[in-house]
């Protein structure tokens, strides 16, 4: 089972406006001097009125632990959480938020890195890139964004990162315009690849990068990708702690059954990304629905919010 | 019994919910049969809310606390700084044997609580805290899960007394 994390009520200290329709915000607790601490990559989990659970990546400085920055874009097509925060949230409020979990860390043993970010998906590479520089590690950040009007934080990391660490790419601009399959045609010896951002850039790299060592490759997606020919059919769960069975109707998740059957499982996003009901499976042929799970994780691991399975899967409950 | 000590209340924390941070209070209102108000456990709201068990109100004893951050006792030597809001009990006590109150009755303020049951410490707290050992040390002395018979307010500086039983 994931651990589950102490949810703190923080106070928002700070808000500034970033290119891209992005709010910054800046979270101080109001006891605490020192938060738990984090590595570049974590993400925390925010608890919004009516039960709204959003995950952001954590964007500062993982050495000040006085507080936490996160950067959100206001979505109008989402599902709502950060057309909330950009709405009301208020100098002074107090919200939710989670102890950082990490599913997008950095990989001492690379030799070098090569960060991709994608409009808002930036705000983990901010985090990795200052790590990878306080390190003196070789790194490249490539940036993609629509325009250089449009893209967020832009000034902080033209400040902070020497020109051959970044990497500009906007749409508007040909001169900056790369195709993914070009950059990442060959992979030097060594070299990790990050990425993270909206779908089609995360479909677009995904395809482009399908030739790199599998343990090479890292990725945060703020959504599972949704394949709209699926068709969820029913299945039975088995625990083998008890070797009871449990029928998993196909409108219903294995959460849900799981939960109804009283076993301790936490969630949080129930969106297939936060690992929180992450649990093993021993024996089954899962249908992996979240964007969580390394394709090695996927050999023994399942997350029970999204995730389904083909017949009977004994889980390790 | 005869009246053989006589201890104090220190602390009372609550938390909305599972996982949520303790936050201490100057005072609660303890309800009979249910729990303190606002606490995930009079809420339904606590890890193990679902499972059928006594945990109106839980209290552990400061001195439990004092022995863990001194490394007491030696073997296993388990040394840990565990905050009265970090224990996730409700309240902390001082001069209360809380492992003879099973099945006992007592007086904290206008409130009666009879002991239900010894607490057992927790892997869920482990992680929660990220403390690993935290279980190992609180063995034996995770303090007493009580029911609420006469409910009321309670403040910290209450007078704890046994009760004829």
């Amino acid at each position: 089972m994931a651990s589950p994390r102490l949810i703190m009520k923080m106070k928002v200290a700070s808000l500034r406006s970033e290119a891209g329709d992005v709010s910054v915000v800046e979270f101080r607790h109001p006891r605490r001097p020192q938060l738990p601490p984090f590595e570049a990559g974590s993400h925390v989990d925010i608890h919004m009125p009516g039960g709204k659970v959003r995950q952001y990546s954590l964007m500062g400085d993982p050495a000040d632990l006085s507080r936490y920055l996160i950067g959100v874009k206001r979505e109008e097509a989402g599902r709502g959480g950060s057309a909330w925060l950009h709405a009301n949230l208020k100098v002074g409020d107090e919200l939710a938020v989670s102890a950082p979990r990490n599913h997008f860390r950095l990989h001492n043993e690379a030799q070098a890195h090569l960060l991709l970010g994608g409009g808002i998906g930036i705000t983990p590479m901010i985090a990795m890139a200052r790590a990878l520089k306080a390190q003196g590690k070789a790194f490249v950040l490539h940036f993609f964004a629509r325009s250089r009007m449009m893209a967020p934080m832009l000034a902080d990391l033209e400040t902070e990162l020497p020109a051959d660490h970044l990497v500009l790419h906007f749409d508007d601009d040909p001169a900056t315009v790369v195709d993914l399959a070009e950059l990442l045609k060959e992979q030097k010896d060594g070299t990790h690849l990050y990425y993270c951002g909206p779908p089609g850039f995360m479909a677009w790299a995904r395809a482009s990068s399908t030739h790199w060592k599998p343990d090479t490759v890292h990725f945060e997606a703020f959504q599972p990708e949704e394949d709209p020919n699926f068709v969820p059919q029913a299945f039975t769960i088995q625990l083998r702690s008890t070797g009871q069975e449990l029928n998993v109707p196909a409108d219903t998740s294995a959460l849900t059954m799981l939960r109804a059957a009283g076993v301790l499982l936490f969630s949080s996003c129930e969106n297939g990304v936060c690992g929180s009901c992450e649990c093993g499976f021993v024996t089954g042929e899962p249908i992996h629905r979240d964007a969580v799970l390394s394709p090695e994780a996927k050999t023994r691991r399942f997350i029970s919010c999204v995730s389904r399975a083909k017949g009977r899967i004994v889980l390790d409950l | 019994m005869a009246q053989s000590w006589s201890g104090e209340l220190l602390h009372i924390h609550i938390a909305p919910a599972a996982s949520y941070e303790m936050e201490e209070l100057a005072e609660a209102r303890l309800i009979a049969g249910k729990g303190i108000e606002g606490d995930r456990y009079f809420l339904g709201t606590g890890t193990y809310s679902p499972k059928p068990d006594v945990r109106d109100v839980t209290l552990i004893e400061t001195e439990v606390l004092e022995q863990l951050a001194a490394g007491e006792p030696k073997m296993p030597g388990i040394k840990l700084d565990l905050a009265p809001g970090d224990h996730r009990r409700n309240l902390t006590t001082r001069g209360v044997p809380l492992n003879h109150l099973v099945g006992q009755r007592f007086r904290i303020g206008e409130t009666v609580l009879r002991g239900a049951r010894l607490n057992f410490p927790c892997k869920y707290i482990e992680e929660l805290l990220g403390m690993p050992r935290l279980f190992d040390g609180l063995l034996n002395r995770s303090g007493l899960n009580c029911a609420i018979e006469v409910g009321g307010i309670i403040r910290p500086g209450d007078r704890i007394v046994p009760m004829e039983s």
